[in-house]
């Protein structure tokens, strides 16, 4: 199977699984508006009955923003100008390049949602893998035989992210950049000494990643119980088939074009519901593109060493299990 | 090049020819303009492999004072960057600061007086001071602190005598430390020679270099001549009078300047050097010099329009610009000496990727070419009263861009401050953003603008002399009107020039134009730290009601009475904080009337009632919010409808697409 080919049918997969979509999408609500109440609570009590509030309605009131920060805490201090249209992209996307930390109560959602998100993947990844609607019943039973798996596989992750961002990223840019720009008086090549370093690190990062994915892939079609097994015979398929390489590059290159596009449309401070209808549009493209990486890795995986919708494990049917109810009377 | 440029493009042949043509000295002003009390003859070797300094100076100081000079102060800013026991460092640390935690051996700095002399008339040596000469540290005994020395003179120079020294001294670059310093091949020389204090009525007004603080000396004329490796541009206080060769790979620019009160100069081999003249009706033109990174070379026109913008608006407001020329260098990437005025000369501060519509780097330069008037023109202390000049300053040339630098968007940046991002709904204002209501309200309370400056409490003296006093002034503006304030400060500046104001001069100059007394202000804004905070305690607006017991002719009798058509509108005001300052307190009705009372805020709160046949749709103390002191101007309104719902559901469903994208960011490594 080409790379085209794998992406394309990455695509149709994802467009046949509008339920994952909204699904992964929700997730992301659910996590997030626990703390966006928070943060509507915080916000109307420091507005109280004040005018400042029609301004702050109608568009920005930057006084009244400066004086809410400045009195904020938890939520209320990540009420940032920064999480005004694409600076928000900016702003994540830097953060994670530049391994800034998070205040705690963020830091304690994306957790979560790393959490949630390791529990949903098994059976994303086995939908995806199906080609075919399961049931809920089907997604949730997947969910629960991969998610021990995949924790196994996330501490190896973890420790492998863990050396790059803590290790090699402080290396990079806290020990050799200073280093290079020590006697640096253009702000051009510092600039551009920076840029390299970024593509320097992104490079083992995206590796790890591509690597993770094709173990997560293999663990999900050939039913494997090993992760050690899965994430050595991931790394196996990467190196042996660099198209793997060519499809990353490919999903990267729509995952841009979902930035690009929001870069075009995203909001500023002046609309509200069509600002947040078009944020909402926005994070479904970003799960359409998480879902297309996993969906065209295991249309690769599958077209290369098996054959479409190949999983070894079988159907799940529920209840799977031996189950009092399931044996019935007299037998 | 820069001179025949200066001359319509003629093309001179060398020195000599400048020297005839400019009467001997280039400077525009001929006609002494201060008091010339410490004049320098200086002549300088720059040597960039060793980045040092070797220098000899002849200081021509006249006791202007009433008492009899005993002793000298002269200053060695660099030994600042000696070791980490100066005060400049313990400052920073004292701030949370540790500036030479990680220095190489080769960045420290230094300044030594090789020979210390008192001159006879006619030239010749009188006495030798250097055995006299001690480090002394007034301010805060720190004995291992070198930034200021002093010598007893063997005889005591009378009101009106002059005393004639010879210095010979050597320095060495400090790396790129507080607005001095080398980096690479660019060299920013300043605070560089051995520098007297200035002899006032109690004695010497000399005090040591701490972080906190900036400079304070006499006027008087500058002949410098700086020898640096030949092809180097020079930029310098001042116009340059000649160019001679010094040796091989060596040439001695000299530079003059009168009526001045320091000297700063800058080399490097990669200035691009750019010209624009200053042409305004009713103000003298001046020459702009313009030394640019390369790598900014698209910006000069955003470097001369905001120069001459400070030029235009402070001379209409202020007074002229009288020298005629200003050199604006555009300070290279990592040198830390961005944002400093010298005079005639200041440095700017850019970034590569400078999106336009966001005053960077328009601010810093206007905010520099303010300097030369209220700095360089009107000399305050600097060291004990900044925020004289720093204030001043920060109020004015936030003004000039209100006036000129229009939008002036928010811009943040990302990726390791490196990739700049413009917020087009957010158009920074003059009277909270370009006057930092932020920094006011951060640290507002924590020292008094009265404390000398360098004692302010450390990391404070941009809260407080800058944004406190910018707020303050603006506050000032707004009670009076602008053409009042402006004509106070006309009055102060045209009053001040070339001298040395205090800031009770600048207090007597407010009363007399105003015809009022602004006592009780200042005892607040400078003498206290007081913060201040107008709020709206309780706003009700319902029908007239009223129930109990009424005379009726048999006496008391219970009854409950609606007064039809009628509503009572109740409103407390409360003082907050300790700051008073008069205010308006503004109600308006459902049919668009307005009442407005005058509230003198000093006691802790005040009702105010008003019956109207319409019912109240809100309230708002100081509506036109006149005191920008007041930190937080949430409160000072109420709305018996407000929007608050609807704003706090749009902003936090803002920031819950945020969050959305933080999850799927993260989602990458799962």
């Amino acid at each position: 199977m080409s790379i085209l080919a794998a992406f394309i049918d990455g695509l149709r997969r994802v467009q046949r699984a509008p339920w994952l979509v909204a699904g992964l999408w929700l997730s992301t609500v659910l996590l997030a508006l626990p703390l966006a109440v928070m943060l509507h609570d915080q916000i109307g009590t420091h507005l109280g009955s004040s005018l400042a509030a029609q301004a702050a309605a109608e568009g920005v009131n930057y006084d009244w923003w400066n004086e809410f920060l400045a009195q904020a805490s938890g939520v209320g201090q990540s009420f940032v100008p920064a999480i005004l249209g694409f600076a928000a992209v900016l702003k994540n996307v830097s953060g994670v390049a530049d391994a800034t930390g998070l205040p705690l109560v963020i830091a304690s959602v994306v957790i979560a949602h790393l959490a949630a998100s390791m529990f949903l993947v098994g059976g994303a990844l086995d939908r995806l893998a199906r080609d075919r609607a399961l049931g809920a019943g089907g997604f949730f039973s997947a969910c629960g035989v991969y998610v021990v798996r995949f924790l196994r596989l996330g501490v190896m992750a973890a420790a492998a992210y863990w050396l790059l961002f803590v290790h090699l990223h402080a290396w990079l840019f806290d020990r050799l950049y200073p280093w290079l720009i020590e006697d640096l008086t253009v702000e051009r090549t510092a600039f551009f000494y920076r840029m390299a370093l970024y593509v320097v690190f992104a490079i083992p990062v995206l590796l790890v990643n591509l690597v993770f994915d094709y173990a997560k892939v293999r663990a999900v079609v050939e039913d494997r119980r090993s992760m050690i097994g899965a994430l050595s015979a991931g790394a196996r398929f990467v190196v042996r088939n660099p198209a793997t390489i060519g499809l990353y590059a490919l999903n990267s290159a729509l995952f841009l074009v979902v930035i690009g596009f929001y870069f075009l449309v995203a909001p500023g401070g002046a609309s509200n519901l069509l600002a947040f209808a078009i944020g909402q549009l926005y994070i479904v493209l970003r799960v359409v593109v998480r879902l297309q990486f996993a969906a065209s890795q295991v249309a690769l995986f599958q077209g290369r060493l098996a054959h479409a919708g190949y999983v070894a494990r079988p159907l799940p049917k529920w209840p799977d299990s031996p189950a009092a109810e399931a044996i019935g009377p007299g037998v | 090049m820069a001179v025949s440029k200066r001359l319509g493009g003629q093309v001179l042949a060398g020195t000599v020819a400048i020297l005839v043509l400019a009467g001997g000295e280039r400077p525009a002003v001929q006609t002494p303009l201060s008091p010339r009390t410490a004049n320098y003859d200086i002549d300088v070797t720059l040597d960039p492999g060793t980045r040092t300094l070797t220098g000899g100076e002849t200081i021509t100081w006249t006791n202007t004072g009433a008492m009899a000079a005993y002793s000298i102060r002269l200053h060695l800013y660099w030994n600042a960057f000696r070791n980490s026991e100066s005060s400049w460092v313990k400052q920073r640390q004292l701030a949370g600061d540790d500036p030479f935690a990680d220095t190489p051996a080769g960045d420290f700095g230094y300044s030594e007086i090789d020979t210390l002399q008192v001159l006879a008339e006619d030239g010749t040596p009188a006495a030798d001071l250097k055995p006299a000469l001690r480090y002394i540290s007034p301010d805060d005994q720190n004995l291992d602190d070198r930034s200021l020395t002093a010598a007893e003179l063997p005889v005591p120079i009378e009101p009106g005598q002059t005393l004639r020294l010879r210095v010979t001294w050597t320095g060495r670059f400090p790396k790129n430390f507080d607005r001095t310093g080398a980096i690479g091949d660019y060299f920013f020389v300043s605070q560089w020679f051995p520098k007297l204090g200035v002899f006032e009525t109690g004695g010497w007004t000399a005090h040591q270099f701490f972080a906190n603080s900036e400079f304070y000396s006499d006027f008087g004329r500058y002949d410098v001549r700086m020898t640096v490796p030949s092809g180097w541009t020079v930029g310098a206080t001042g116009v340059e009078q000649s160019r001679s060769d010094a040796g091989p790979g060596r040439t001695t620019h000299r530079y003059v300047q009168a009526d001045v009160h320091d000297f700063a100069w800058t080399t490097s081999p990669d200035f691009v050097e750019h010209q624009q003249r200053f042409e305004h009706e009713g103000l003298p033109a001046v020459d702009m010099r313009l030394l640019l990174q390369p790598e900014h070379a698209g910006q000069a026109d955003r470097h001369f329009a905001a120069t001459a913008a400070a030029l235009r608006y402070y001379g209409e407001w202020f007074g002229p610009y009288p020298y005629g020329h200003i050199t604006i260098v555009d300070p290279a990437f990592q040198s830390d000496s961005g944002g400093m005025e010298y005079p005639t000369l200041f440095t700017g501060g850019s970034r590569w990727w400078a999106p336009r519509q966001s005053n960077d780097p328009e601010a810093v330069v206007v905010h520099e070419a303010g300097h030369q008037f209220w700095y360089g023109i009107v000399a305050n202390n600097e060291t004990e009263r900044g925020w004289l000049d720093e204030g001043f300053n920060e109020f004015a040339d936030s003004r000039v861009q209100w006036e000129a630098f229009q939008p002036n968007y928010l811009a943040q940046r990302f990726f390791g401050g490196f990739v700049p991002w413009q917020f087009t709904d957010i158009a920074l204002k003059r009277a909270t953003d370009t006057n930092w209501m932020n920094s006011y309200r951060r640290a507002g309370d924590r020292d008094t603008l009265s404390t000398p400056t360098f004692r302010l409490w450390p990391g404070t003296h941009q809260n407080l002399s800058y944004h406190k006093t910018a707020l303050m002034l603006h506050t000032l503006e707004r009670r009076l009107g602008w053409d009042t304030m402006r004509k106070v400060m006309a009055t102060f500046f045209d009053r001040w020039k070339f001298k040395h104001p205090q800031p009770e001069d600048f207090f007597a100059t407010l009363n007399e134009v105003t015809q009022q007394d602004f006592t009780w202000f200042f005892d607040q804004v400078y003498r206290s730290s007081n913060l201040f905070d107008y709020g709206i305690e309780r706003f009700t607006s319902e029908p007239i009601k009223s129930r109990g017991l009424m005379d009726s002719p048999e006496g008391p009798a219970f009854q409950e009475k609606t007064v039809e058509g009628m509503f009572r509108t109740t409103v407390v005001v409360r003082r907050l904080q300790a700051g008073q300052f008069p205010v308006d307190v503004l109600v308006t009705f459902g049919n668009g009337e307005q009442a407005r009372e005058s509230w003198d805020g000093l006691v802790r709160w005040q009702q105010y009632t008003f019956d109207r046949p319409v019912k109240a749709v809100s309230v708002a103390i100081d509506p036109e919010r006149v005191l920008l002191l007041d930190t937080n101007s949430t409160n000072n309104s109420r709305a018996i409808e407000p929007a608050t719902e609807a704003a706090a559901t749009k902003w936090s469903l803002r920031w819950m697409v945020w969050m959305q994208d933080l999850l799927m960011t993260y989602a990458f490594f799962v």
